[in-house]
């Protein structure tokens, strides 16, 4: 898995690509950890190339989007598709977050 | 019809993961089992393990066996077993999936998964051993 950030003045963008698993899930839940002590409130996670998502994949996303909740942000999941965006439904976790087709859609909302 | 079982031991933890898996998506080939669905026997053996790795042997270190055989073609049953503590992760209530985002519970969503992605999921103690079988692919 990697995960290739973009600073930009509304939000952080993320760009997650590979498989993200019990071995590599707390770096993305780090990664995003990162950036909201850095003061982002909204992180947008541009899924287009995840290819594997397992039950510790969606507890970060879902630790994040609890975290950033409050402040008040956002996660937002962009370009979700294939298994991982099967997995997001079959656990309904689809509605907790916002989700766009692309990046550039979820940034005309902030 | 049944082909004969194949089977691994390995160190009970995180890094086995990916030979565990390798193993079993070899039986999945050799069975017929499509391609596409090989992500989804990933996720139900990852689910499984990672249990057997957090809280089989805690805090000592054990193994893991993995077993597989085909039932018919084009379907495969798989038992992974440790000889750790009694542990039956079937067991658990089901997470509450109408919670909103704040009180959305973190955990039991992998054993969730399992039961959705794997057909005939069974638990049993066994000659000191936790047994949990499956049968793929499932209906999901």
């Amino acid at each position: 898995m990697t995960i290739e950030a973009t600073e930009l003045e509304k939000a952080v963008v993320l760009k997650v690509t590979g498989r993200m698993d019990a071995e590599n899930a707390p770096q993305f839940e780090q990664t995003c950890d990162l950036w909201i002590r850095r003061g982002a409130k909204h992180l947008i996670a541009e899924l287009d190339g995840l290819e594997y998502v397992s039950s510790m994949g969606l507890r970060s996303f879902l630790s994040v989007a609890q975290k950033l909740q409050p402040l008040p942000g956002s996660l937002i999941l962009c370009g979700l598709g294939g298994l991982p965006r099967q997995v997001f439904e079959m656990t309904r976790l689809l509605g907790l977050f916002p989700v766009f087709e692309t990046s550039g859609q979820a940034l005309a909302t902030l | 019809m049944e082909s004969p079982a194949h089977r691994l031991v390995l160190p009970a933890c995180v890094e086995s993961l990916e030979e565990f898996r390798r193993f079993v998506r070899g039986g999945a080939a050799a069975c017929g089992i499509a391609p596409g669905e090989v992500d989804k026997l990933d996720l139900v053996m990852e689910e499984i393990l990672i249990n057997v790795a957090r809280y089989a042997y805690v805090p000592e270190a054990g193994t893991a066996e993995v077993t597989y055989w085909q039932t018919s073609p084009g379907r495969l049953r798989v038992e992974i077993s440790d000889q750790g503590r009694p542990f039956d992760p079937l067991a658990a209530d089901p997470p509450d999936l109408s919670r909103g985002l704040a009180g959305r519970p973190i955990g039991g969503l992998g054993v969730f998964l399992v039961r959705t992605l794997a057909d005939s999921v069974a638990y049993r103690r066994e000659d000191g051993r936790n047994i949990l079988s499956f049968e793929f692919p499932g209906p999901g």
